[in-house]
C-alpha cells in the first residue's frame, strides 16, 4: 500500500510551474529519498502534502485518504512534519516547547520524555531553546515530529546546517525509524550521497517534474559498466569496428564500448595492432550514481 | 480553550506583565502629575474630570500599548518559524482566534486594574460626590471595546508582517493621532479608529471664552458610535483573519 499518492500534483507561482504533474507514489514502511538540486520544488511539494501551500491542480492521498482542507487534520494527527528549519519558542524550555505540541496532539505526557530520549536531549530540557545549537535544534524539531509517534514522518532537508557529526547522529536516527518504531519516512535532500545512504526507495524532482522514481536498487542499476578504448587513430578504430559489429561512440578523445568478453577484447585488440593501430588506453569505467543524478536533474550534483 | 491555554502558556517570559505594569505607571503618573496642577475650585467636578482625563490619556497610551501587546504575542510566531508546525495540528482560523481572545483577557484585566486604579486615585483625592461605580464600569467596557478593535488591526498587521515595526510604528501613529482626533469634528472622528477613545469618553468639556470657565458634562455614546464602533471591529478582524488565513507559510 503506498502511505503518500500524489496524482497530477502542480503548484504555479504566477507564470511559473514549480511543480508539475507530480504523481509521487511512497510506499508504506521505507525511507523515501526525495532527491533534487536547490529550488527544484521540494519544500513546496511537502508543503503540499501537509496543506501549508495549496496545490493549484492535482490531488493528494495520505493514509488512504484524500488530504483535502475538511479532513486535512484529522489525517496529520498520524503525520509528523519537519520542514526547512525548525520550528520553536527560543524564550520557552525544550521541554515546554514540546508541550505545546503534546497539547495540541493531545498525546500522553509521557512521550515528551521518550522523544527527548530518543533525539538524546533529556539533558538539556530545561534550557532554554534560544541557547540551543542549530544542531540542537534541529534534534527539537524531530523530537516535536516524533512525539505522537506517527505512522507517516515528513522530514524536510533535516541535516541542513549540521556538522559531519551531527549529520551522521541523524542520519542514523532516521535510518532506524521504520525498523523501531514501523514509521514511513519521506525525507527531502540536495545532497545525493545523504539519499544514498538513508533511503530505500528514491524520487528525484528536476525543475518541479519528477524525473525517477524507484527503488535504490534500480537507480544503482543504471550505474552500467563500460569500456574505453583510446587508439592512435579513433576514427580508423571506429570504422573497423563497425566492421566487427561493435557498436560505439566517442567521447572526450575516448571510444565508448559496451563491455566485452574477455575473448573478444583479446581478438579487437590484435585486430588493431594488425591495422597498425597502436591502443594507448583500454579501460573498464563505471557510471558513478553522481553521474546519473547529473543526467536526469541537468545540474551539477552537490556532493 | 486549549489554544487559549497555550496562548498563554507560550507567552511565558515575553515580560507581558512588565508592558502592562508600565502602562499603568504612566496612566497614573500621567493623571497624577495633572491632579497636584489643580486647585481646590477645579475639583469640585473631581469624577468628571477624571473621565475625562481618561479618555484623553487612553488616546495617547492605548494605541502604542496594545500594538505593543499584539507584537509581544504575535512576534514569536515568526521567531521561530512555528506556524508551518502549528497549522498542521490546528486550523490557521483557530489559532487567530486564540491570538484575538488571550488579547481580549488581557485588555480586560488591564483595563479593569486600571479602572480601580483611578477610582482609588479619585477617593483618595476625596473628589465631591459619590464614587461613580456605573460609569466607571461603562468606562472600562467602552475603553476594552475600542482597545479590542484596535487590537484586531494590530494583531493583523503584527501576524502579516515579520518585522514588527510596522505594526508599532502604527500604534505609534496611533496614538498620535488618537489625540490629536480630540480637537476634530465628530464626523471625521468617526473616521478614525484611534479616535473612538475620545468619542467614547462619558465626560465630555465644554470651555466658555466669554467666562473663560470649563464645565464638564456626563454624555452616554450615541448609538451611531457604537454601531460603528463594531463595524470597525469587525472590518479589522475580518480582513486580518482572512489575510492570516489565506497566508502560505
Amino acid at each position: 500500500m503506498d502511505i503518500i499518492e500524489t496524482c497530477g500534483l502542480c503548484k504555479r507561482y504566477g507564470n511559473v510551474l514549480r511543480v508539475a504533474h507530480l504523481d509521487l507514489d511512497v510506499p508504506e514502511g521505507c525511507i523515501y529519498g526525495f532527491l533534487g538540486p536547490n529550488g527544484a520544488g521540494k519544500s513546496t511539494t511537502l508543503k503540499m502534502l501537509l496543506g501549508l501551500v495549496r496545490p493549484t491542480a492535482g490531488s493528494i492521498h495520505i493514509l488512504g485518504k484524500e488530504a483535502e482542507s475538511a479532513g486535512r487534520l484529522d489525517i496529520l494527527r498520524q503525520v509528523g512534519s519537519l520542514i526547512e528549519s525548525p520550528s520553536y519558542y527560543g524564550h520557552l524550555t525544550g521541554e515546554e516547547n514540546l508541550r505545546i505540541v503534546q497539547t495540541l496532539r493531545n498525546v500522553p505526557e509521557t512521550n515528551i520524555r521518550e522523544v527527548l530520549q530518543i533525539v538524546r536531549l533529556d539533558g538539556q530540557r530545561n534550557k532554554k531553546v534560544a541557547h540551543y545549537s542549530l544542531g540542537m535544534k534541529q534534534r527539537l524539531g524531530l523530537a516535536a515530529a516524533l512525539l505522537g509517534f506517527p505512522k507517516l514522518l515528513i522530514l524536510d532537508e533535516p541535516t541542513n546546517g549540521l556538522d559531519p557529526a551531527g549529520i551522521q547522529e541523524m542520519r542514523e536516527l532516521i535510518c532506524s525509524l521504520p525498523g523501531q518504531f514501523g514509521m514511513t519516512v519521506v525525507v527531502s535532500s540536495h545532497l545525493l550521497s545523504e539519499i544514498d545512504q538513508m533511503a530505500n526507495v528514491v524520487g528525484i524532482i528536476r525543475e518541479g517534474e519528477l524525473v525517477f522514481q524507484d527503488t535504490l536498487e534500480a537507480l544503482h542499476g543504471r550505474s552500467r559498466h563500460h569500456l574505453a578504448l583510446r587508439t592512435t587513430n579513433n576514427a580508423v578504430a571506429q570504422s573497423l569496428l563497425a566492421q566487427q559489429d561493435i557498436h560505439c561512440t566517442e567521447e572526450e578523445g575516448y571510444l565508448i564500448l559496451p563491455i566485452l568478453s574477455d575473448e573478444i577484447a583479446a581478438h579487437l585488440t590484435r585486430s588493431l595492432a594488425e591495422h597498425r593501430l597502436g591502443v594507448v588506453r583500454l579501460e573498464e569505467r563505471q557510471k558513478s550514481l553522481e553521474d546519473i543524478f547529473l543526467e536526469l536533474t541537468g545540474k551539477a550534483a552537490s556532493l | 480553550m486549549k489554544l487559549l491555554g497555550l496562548e498563554f502558556f507560550k507567552c511565558r517570559r515575553r515580560k507581558v506583565v512588565l508592558v502592562c505594569a508600565t502602562v499603568l505607571g504612566t496612566e497614573l503618573a500621567w493623571f497624577g502629575a495633572y491632579l497636584t496642577r489643580q486647585d481646590a475650585s477645579d475639583l469640585v467636578q473631581g469624577w468628571m474630570l477624571l473621565f475625562y482625563n481618561l479618555a484623553m490619556i487612553d488616546a495617547i497610551i492605548l494605541p502604542i500599548s496594545v500594538a505593543t501587546l499584539a507584537s509581544r504575542n504575535c512576534e514569536l510566531e515568526h521567531k521561530g518559524a512555528t506556524l508551518k508546525l502549528l497549522e498542521t495540528m490546528a486550523p490557521p482560523g483557530r489559532l487567530y482566534l486564540a491570538k484575538l481572545s488571550w488579547g481580549a483577557l488581557v485588555l480586560a484585566v488591564l483595563l479593569t486594574v486600571r479602572s480601580v486604579l483611578f477610582l482609588a486615585m479619585g477617593v483618595a483625592a476625596e473628589f465631591d460626590g459619590a464614587v461613580p461605580l456605573g460609569r466607571s464600569v461603562m468606562s472600562t467596557l467602552l475603553s476594552w471595546a475600542v482597545s479590542m478593535m484596535i487590537y484586531a488591526l494590530q494583531q493583523g498587521l503584527s501576524l502579516r508582517f515579520a518585522n514588527q515595526a510596522a505594526a508599532l510604528v502604527c500604534g505609534i501613529f496611533g496614538s498620535f493621532i488618537g489625540i490629536m482626533s480630540m480637537l476634530f469634528p465628530p464626523a471625521l472622528v468617526r473616521c478614525v479608529p484611534w479616535g473612538y477613545y475620545g468619542l467614547m469618553a462619558l465626560a465630555r468639556m465644554e470651555w466658555d471664552p466669554d467666562t473663560r470657565f470649563t464645565q464638564f458634562f456626563w454624555q452616554w455614546p450615541q448609538p451611531l458610535d457604537l454601531v460603528l464602533l463594531a463595524l470597525w471591529a469587525a472590518l479589522f478582524f475580518i480582513v486580518g483573519r482572512t489575510l492570516f488565513v489565506r497566508k502560505e507559510v
